[in-house]
Formats: C-alpha cells, structure tokens, sequence
C-alpha cells in the first residue's frame, strides 16, 4: 500500500512530476559519510537511489577521490591509526617508568605503518562499496546540467552519460587550501602527509586547528623535529580557552616547539627535501617537509550549482535550510560542502536525516546543538556543549565552573609530567549543565557518555548523585564538588561592564 | 543585616558556625546568610547530635552562648572576627550529665572512615578514628590509613594493571611497525613494586594530612567496642557519643590442607618477581584481574573456578564473552573445579589437586575466594550491634545498627563493596548525624568496574535482571574489532550491551567488556542516573572514531524479550543483528 503524504515512494510506480518521468528518487553526489548515509537510508525507505564518486586515491584531486570519503580514506581514520602508530613512543617512555627495561634504539618503520594504513582504508573502501548493494553507483565526476539532471563523466575516458532524479543531494564535502605565501607551491596538505614515502627527520606544520595539533603530534610521536606555527597566542581557536592553553602546554612538554602568533612568510627551496620556513618574527626553519593544515573549503567548484541558482556562500558552501535543503528545492546538501559543522557523525545525521525528510514521510531538520568533538592532539581534547566563554556570553543566569587539574594515576609512576583538565560548567540557576570538555588520557572516549546526559538535559546534581567508577579518570567528573570560580548573572557582568 | 533566603546556602551557614569556632581568625563565608532567624536554632540540633536526639545538648556545644547579633549578621570577609569574643576550642558534646570525649569515633581510617570523620568534624563534631599500624599486608594487628582501596585493593591493582598492561602495548606496536633491534623489553618487577609502594607511602601520608587538616584525631592502634559509648584502643578508653565501625573486608581463604602455602591478592602485590606460573582459584573480579596481570607480565595462568561461568552477578553476556577474551590470550580456565588440597613438593613447586581429581603444578597458587566483613575483636557482641549470618554489620538505610548510636559503613557492612559507595555511605552518614540532614545512601544504579583485559564497564541492571524486573526488554548488542586491533592484529575484540524497558525506552542496564570500558561507562552512568531513554541516546551525535560512540550508533535491537512470548513458550524474538 502506498504510503501517504507529499512524498509518495512506491519503488514499483513511475517517478512523475508534472507528467515528468526520471530515473531516480535520489541522486547523490559524493559518496562520503553523508552521502553514504543518506543514499543508504533512502533505499531503505523505498527510493530508487544512485551515487557518484571519483576513483579512489588515498591523495584526493579533481579527479580522485574514493567510496569512503574524507574521514575513512584521508581523515578520521588513516590519522587515528596513525595516531595510534605515534603514541607508542610514549607509551615506550612511560614504561620506563614502571620497570620496563627498552632499549634506546626502538624504532618505528614508516613504510609498513602506511603500508598498514593503507590496507585497512583499502578494505574500508570495499566495506563501503558493498553497503551500497541498493544504490546505483557511478564513478566519475558528476555535475548538474539542470536541476534534475546529473551528468558523470568518466575521468579516463572522458565518456559522458546523463541520468534524471527528483532530488539531488550534494555531497561532495571539502578540501585542504594553502594559504598564499611565496614558496607555497613546495608545501603539503594532510591527503599527503597521510601517505608521505618517506618521513623526513623534521616537519613545519602550519596552522593551529586540530588537524595541525594532530599531525604535530603524530609525528613528533614517530621521532621528528615538529615546529608548529600558527597565528594565534594558543592553537584551536574556538574552543575553551582554559583547554587552549592546556593543549598548548602538553605539545611544548611533549617536544613541539611552538609558535604562536606567528605568521609564515615565504618557503624557500635548498634542496630535496630541504626547506626553509620564514616567519614574520624572523625565524628561519629548516625543515624536510612543510604542511599547510591551513584550513578547508567546500568542494563545490565545477558542479554547476551556481548556473542553477543555488546559493552558495563565501567559502563557497551551500546554504541550506534546517533541512539541509538548499535554496532550489529539488537540491539538499549535507555535510562538509555546507560548512556547518565539519564532521563525521555530524554529516551522518544530516544525511539520515534528509533521507527521512524526503523519503519516509518524516520531516526531520538536523540537529546541531550539543554536538560533542575530539581533536586527537595526544593526549588528546573532548568537549561537549559551551565553551566558558560562550556560556558567560550566552547564559542570563550566574554561570559556575568546575574544574579539577590532576595527575592521571597512571603518571604517579610512569613519572610523565602532564596534568589532565577537566571541566564542567553550569547555570546556577537552572543546574543545568551548559559544556563539558576534558584534555587528559582517554578524553574522547570518556566525553561520550558525558555527551548523552547533557543533550538529555543533565543537572549538577544528576553528576554529583552519580557514583564514580573507581580508580578511573572519568570518576573526576562526578566528584568536582566546589566551583573553582563564578561568573556574576548577565545583567551584573555588563553593569561591571559599563563600570570599566 | 544582610539575611538573604537561599537553600544552597544553607551549607555555608554551617560552615560558618562549625569551623570558625575552633579557630577564630578566619570566617569563611563573607556573608552569613540565614533563611529566617529560627534556623539558627534549628540547625544548632545537629551539633554533635543524632538528628533526634539532641534540642536540650544543642547549647551545651559551647560553653557560652553564642552572641546575639553572630546569629543573624556575620562579619563580612574584611572584618573578619576581630570583633568577636573569643571562643573556646571545639569540645564535644555532653549527655545526661557525662562528657564524651569525642562526638564521633570511627574504627578503620579506610575509603568510607576518613570521609565520614572529616565530614563529620567539617559539621562540627569532635572526631577521632583510630587505624592500625601500616603494612602492605593486612593482618589482627597491620592494616593502615587509607585502608583496603588505597593500599591493598584499587589503587596498586591499578598500578600493577598499567605496569603488566605495556606488555600488550609492545606487542601491538609491532603491527604499527615499531621494532626492538636492541633487545626484547623486560620487566623489572621489583622496580615496579617499589614503586607502587613508595605511591602508597605517599598516599598513606596524604590521608593522615587529609584528617589532620580536617582536625580529626588520628589514633593507632587496635579499637574495640567496650560498650556503646566507650571505646578501648589498646589499653587506652575514650568516652564517645557516637562509634562508626568502618573496618572494611578481609580475605577469606578456605581452609583446606596446604592453604598455609597459597598467596592471596594482598601478597599478590608484593610479589618481588613475576611468577612463573600460577594458580588461581576463584571467578570474582578479583581472581581475574590477577590473572590478566600477570599473564600480561608473562606468567602461565591457570584459573579455577567452582561454576560453570566466570564473575558471578555481572550479565551472563559479559561473563561468557570475558572468558572467550581471557582464553583467546593463553589463559586455561577450569570450570566446575573445586581445590581439595595443595602440596608443596619442594621450594618452588605447589601442587593443586581438585576434587575433581585434577592435578595441577607450578610455582604459585593464589586463592581470591572472597572477602568477609571485618569484625573479629571488635567487641560487637558486648555492646549488642547485631550481625547478619554472613558476619556482615546489620544496618538500616542510614547505615544505623541495632544500637542508636553506633553505625556502619563500607565492607562491613557487605551492601555494596565498592569505594566510591563506602565514601557515598560516610558522607550520608556524616550528614544524617551531624549536619540535621537525614540522608539515605542511594544503592541504585551504582556503576563498576573490573579491570580485566580487556576491561568492564557496566550500570545498571543485567539481562535477567531486566527481564525479571521489566518483562519485555530490548536487548541492543554489538560485538567489534576496535580500530587499533585492525592494524595490531589483537585478536581481543569489545563487546557493548543496552537494555532497554520497551514500555517506556528507558536505559535499564549497560555493560561494555573492552578497552576503555571503565572510563567510557562513568559519563553514561550519568545517563542512567538521570533517567536516559534510548531514543535521547540515538539522538546524541557520537563522538568519531571512537570505541564510545557505538553506544549511540546501535539502532536495531539484537533481540526482543517480551513477557508473554515467553510464557506461550516462544522466548525471544531473535532478530537480525544491525548492519553496520
């Protein structure tokens, strides 16, 4: 029986509009994290669904990229098991400390970690090519040439075909920029960082987002001279600030050298593999290999869209609604191509979400709020929810922090000089708790389930009530007792304001 | 007069009262802050006093007094007390004409002793807790400040399970490429030892600072209840209002022939060198923690357990998958295997036989065959403090015994044995009987942990407790390779449970066996606390790539359990596991 409602999905009739036959319900572009998901999920509701995507390189171009996306082939995953690969020479050191006697000389051999790397993403890639068994799959480069019909070219031939769809969803999500300095041409983006031949014995990493704090510490892990330049005091602009300088703190005592509010100048070529960095505060760095984690931009050039009129914003994003739809209504867009939050999971619940919206009769708009992130610096940040700063602003109501800087028990004998952070802050009022955000061993993990109580709604006392797992990391989150400091309610902070 | 009417404060009203008396340059609170000039009063009951008892002691607290404006304005911060009579020290309170020497003495200075005294002289009473001297290894007359957790229990288990766990750490590197051309690491477990215990000096010390800065007496020696209002330590008597027995567990080790030559979890500890192999006899979280520390650090490990299954009380899920986990990396469990004797051949050489008529040799054999309440000498029977059949101190949801004034806390009290639950139960004590704030320690949902490798998390109810208490349950599982073992070759695998009630989607029951188990449960310990449905957990976007966040990503129930199904004798509906 046909379901009811405007969007009726009985695969077995004709897809009319206006008297309008095409050949799909849905039409992907990008077959990413969102797209993956919301072509999936339609099938799933009955939809006739296709999806293109370029070939598969684990170095992304015009005209390569993967079934997989950003986060399984040039993100999320090959740099945590790079990660994972680089924390070890930690582990090595702390070891020491509990007995463990290791020789000087261990050492990690590059070529069988990416030689690993590349395996697991390559298998990946085949797990996400088979979930598509009910979605018709293009490889090529696929654009728009109306609002109903996508065009995928083959990027070896050539070779051209035209398919109609209903609906369109982009998803062809973002990619690295150089910042433009002279010699930026000699640099790298993290596509080939995360496939480098050869690792030299010194690295420039250049920006202060988390993809820089992460590959600073991924190879300063595996043994290099890291110097890390970025144009702020502290790296990760936008989160709390307490947890900035936390993080700052760890990379210095970690080994990284540090250069804050610096900006890069120019590159200059020696040799092979040899450069020099230039800065504005006359440094001269002499390095092996220069990478410009400087930022990404939506991928939204040479699709056609703007022939469309659909708008686009200055980075180039498509601006959609809360349904992700964008301002031509047979065309949505999920994911990092929309510049809204860049994520995985994220972009997960964008795309299962349209595929809710137009094709189960379910009208769900995406849900940003509360969303809870990691940045994999070692050890590495978690938070969820406002920053302080954001809940001083955003809170009418007193605001409470509670924070406790410990020595994770571990450390008492590894002898490891890092102290963990935590933080909860909280309206005083309501009890509600407004963020929450760790830099500690296990952070990512443990914010998790701190995550699902605040976008439950989670009161202080809901945490102060909560017995602790003992002896863990975690536990310190529900015995923070005491406020370390307040923040007096909105109309009290700007008459101080107005009094300074 | 500043009076302003706010319940949190009500706190720092007492704080004001209590710890400036015994000092008096210092005030606290900048502000007094009263709900009405009544509660001076009211809250004065609660001085060294039981919440019923004590209206006609509430004055004699103190020998004067106190002045008439204190009670409604205090000092602000930049006063201080300068214009405050002085006032005499704290000294506890007197009843039917007798004076105690202290309000509250507490036997045992472990997790739940030291937070109840310090808290209990925080809201004023006059404290004491007396311990026995420290040793690594308890005994009638060894045990220390900090008690079980810190020195023989928790902490260096912990330390030991980190120490061993790199073990695995180095095998793992070398899928990621990492090489040892100059030799295979060693451990040096002496090394470690020492350590650990040069910790636990630290820690031991930490604690006698914590109660002396919170002004409680510390006394050494051995306590023993001579009737309900004095208290003996070692030939020396103390007059007291109230007695807290906090005096923990200890190991319980059948007596069967040769049970002189096994080790138990306190010599455990100690051990200068890893053994060879070893024994050992018992299922608990105890005996397999153990197992996977020494295993890890290179040991052959042999468990034997009476039972068909592993950690009695956890999910049958767990317990099941645990066990494949543990033999997955070379250790032997014998279930159904009860030890009759052990023999000692020569120096290192035990040899274990069961009833079954098994023989087993090596070098250790370790007995992690529980824990009892710790009650011997205390002299409950004279002064009436009822025990259960299993020598556990009877106590009602106060943590009150069969004698008023008498109370009890932590594994004694064999409700919960846990640290974080023994310290809830002091605190509430502390508040019911010294702050006027009848408190009940709240049993449920309490989260836990067993450091095992791989490691369990788990709140809340287990399957057949769910369905027990529920009827129809929907049970989400999943069963995966965490992303590191894909490259490390790790053939230890995470095994993640929901249980939900399907009449109203809220989370019953969690329970994780894999790494990082332990820290990832506490935030959804929260969760559950608070009530958590199943849908506000799929609407939590998860935290990516994490082992966590599938947890949030499970939207297919594994299986369905529903009440009437199973009484028509179809038991469950088993349906296809979610695709990934």
């Amino acid at each position: 029986m046909p379901r009811e409602g405007p969007f009726q999905v009985d695969g077995k009739e004709e897809k009319k509009e206006c008297g309008k036959a095409y050949d799909y319900d849905f039409f992907v572009i990008g077959i990413g994290s969102g797209g993956v998901r919301a072509a999936r999920m339609a099938a799933s509701y009955g939809a006739k669904v296709a999806a293109a995507e370029l070939p598969f390189n684990p170095v992304s171009s015009e005209t390569e990229g993967g079934v997989g996306g950003t986060c399984v082939l040039r993100g999320c995953v090959p740099k945590k098991i790079l990660m994972y690969g680089s924390a070890f020479s930690a582990e090595m050191q702390e070891a020491r400390g509990f007995g463990w006697g290791i020789p000087e000389d261990i050492q990690c051999n590059w070529e069988h970690l990416l030689k690993e790397k590349t395996r697991e993403i390559t298998r990946l890639n085949a797990v996400y090519k088979k979930l598509l068994t009910n979605v018709k799959t293009f490889e090529g480069r696929a654009s728009l040439l109306d609002k109903h019909t996508v065009q995928v070219e083959d990027v070896s031939s050539g070779e051209k075909q035209s398919v109609t769809s209903k609906y369109v969803l982009v998803a062809t999500g973002a990619r690295a920029v150089f910042i433009d300095i002279p010699g930026k041409e000699y640099g790298i983006t993290s596509d080939e960082a995360l496939s480098l031949a050869e690792l030299p014995k010194k690295a420039v990493v250049i920006g202060g987002g988390y993809i820089a704090v992460e590959f600073a510490g991924i190879w300063s892990g595996l043994g290099l001279e890291v110097d890390l330049i970025y144009r702020q005091p502290h790296p990760l602009r936008g989160f709390d600030m307490e947890m900035r300088e936390t993080v700052s703190r760890n990379l210095k005592n970690r080994g990284i050298r540090l250069h804050g509010d610096t900006n890069p100048t120019k590159i200059e070529k020696l040799g092979h593999e040899r450069y020099v960095v230039h800065t504005d505060k006359g440094d001269k760095i002499e390095t092996g290999v220069v990478l410009f984690a400087t930022g990404r931009l939506p991928k939204t050039h040479g699709l056609g869209l703007d022939k469309l009129g659909v708008e686009l914003g200055k980075k180039g994003e498509v601006i959609v609604d809360e349904y992700s739809k964008s301002s031509v209504d047979n065309i949505y867009a999920v994911g990092d191509v929309t510049n809204r939050i860049a994520l995985t999971p994220v972009a997960l619940m964008e795309g299962h979400a349209v595929a809710k919206t137009l094709f189960n009769n379910e009208p769900t708009p995406g849900d940003h709020r509360n969303v809870a992130s990691a940045v994999f610096c070692q050890p590495p940040l978690s938070v969820v929810g406002l920053s302080e700063d954001e809940a001083v602003e955003k809170c009418e109501n007193e605001v409470l922090v509670f924070t406790s800087t410990f020595n994770p028990m571990k450390y008492t004998i590894s002898g490891r000089q890092e102290k963990a952070l935590m933080k909860l802050i909280v309206d005083e009022k309501t009890d509600k708790i407004l963020g929450a955000g760790m830099v500690g061993p296990d952070a990512a993990e443990i914010i998790q389930g701190i995550a699902i109580a605040i976008k439950a709604g989670a009161t202080k006392k809901h945490f102060d009530t909560t017995i602790g797992i003992h002896p863990s990391t975690a536990e310190e989150f529900v015995t923070m007792r005491t406020p370390t400091r307040r923040h007096p309610p909105k109309h009290e902070r700007n008459k101080d304001d107005a009094q300074k | 007069m500043e009076a302003v009417c706010s319940t949190p404060c009500v706190g720092q009203l007492h704080f004001a009262l209590s710890r400036p008396l015994t000092k008096s340059p210092t005030f606290g609170p900048s502000v007094l802050i009263l709900r009405n000039p009544c509660q001076l009063a009211a809250r004065q009951q609660s001085w060294g006093a039981s919440p019923k008892a004590a209206l006609s002691s509430a004055h004699s607290s103190f020998s004067s007094p106190l002045p008439v404006p204190f009670q409604f304005v205090a000092p602000a911060r930049k006063t201080r007390s300068a214009k405050l009579p002085a006032l005499p020290a704290v000294r506890a309170s007197t009843e039917d004409g007798q004076q105690f020497d202290y309000d509250l003495f507490t036997i045992g200075a472990g997790s739940g002793g030291v937070r109840a005294s310090r808290f209990a002289s925080q809201y004023g009473a006059k404290v004491a807790v007396c311990e026995l001297p420290f040793s690594t290894k308890a005994s009638d007359d060894k045990g220390g400040v900090g008690g079980t957790c810190v020195l023989r229990g928790c902490v260096p288990k912990k330390l030991l399970v980190y120490g061993s766990h790199f073990a695995d750490y180095f095998e793992d590197s070398r899928g990621f490429g990492w090489s040892f051309p100059g030799g295979e690491p060693e451990v040096d477990w002496s090394h470690l030892i020492e350590k650990k215990n040069k910790e636990l000096d630290r820690l031991n010390n930490a604690y006698k600072t914590t109660l002396k800065n919170a002004k409680v007496d510390l006394i050494e020696g051995k306590g023993t209840i001579v009737d309900r209002h004095t208290v003996d330590v070692d030939g020396k008597r103390f007059k007291v209002k109230n007695i807290l027995i906090a005096t923990g567990g200890r190991i319980f080790v059948p007596p069967i022939p040769g049970a002189e030559h096994v080790i138990t979890s306190d010599d455990a500890l100690d051990l200068t060198s890893v053994p060879s192999k070893i024994a050992i006899v018992g299922g608990g979280y105890i005996a397999l923690e153990f197992a996977g520390i020494f295993n890890s650090a290179g040991a052959e490990v042999d468990i034997f357990v009476r039972g068909d299954k592993l950690l009695r009380g956890f999910d049958d899920e767990v317990r099941e998958f645990l066990a494949e986990q543990l033999q997955a990396q070379g250790i032997r469990i014998h279930f159904g295997a009860k030890p009759v004797e052990i023999e000692k051949r020569d120096e290192d050489q035990l040899t274990l036989k069961t009833e079954q008529g098994d023989t087993w040799q090596g070098s250790h054999v370790m007995f992690a065959t529980g824990r009892r309440p710790n009650i011997k000498g205390l002299g409950l029977e004279e002064a009436g403090v009822d025990v259960d059949d299993k020598t556990a101190i009877k106590v009602d949801e106060y943590s009150r015994t069969s004698v008023d004034n008498i109370w009890a806390v932590g594994d004694v009290t064999d409700r919960i044995n846990l640290t974080p639950v023994a310290l809830m139960e002091g605190m509430a004590f502390a508040k019911t009987a010294f702050q006027d704030e009848p408190t009940k320690p709240d049993h449920t949902n309490v989260p836990s942990a067993v450091f095992t490798n791989p490691p369990i998390g788990t709140v809340g109810l287990t399957e057949a407790e769910a369905v027990e208490q529920y009827g129809d349950v929907d049970v989400f599982t999943s069963t995966f390779r965490p992303m590191k073992s894909t490259i490390s070759g790790n053939p230890v695998r995470t095994f993640v449970k929901i249980l939900v009630d399907a009449a109203t989607d809220k989370v019953i029951g969690l329970h994780m066996c894999g790494e990082d188990g332990p820290e990832i449960m506490q935030g959804f310990a929260v969760a559950v606390r608070m009530g958590v449905t199943k849908k506000q957990m799929d609407s939590t976007v998860g935290i990516h790539p994490t082992s966590a966040e599938e947890l949030v990503t499970m939207r297919t129930p594994t299986r369905q359990i529903r009440k009437e199904e199973a009484q028509n004798g179809k038991g469950e509906k088993e349906m296809a596991a979610a695709a990934t």
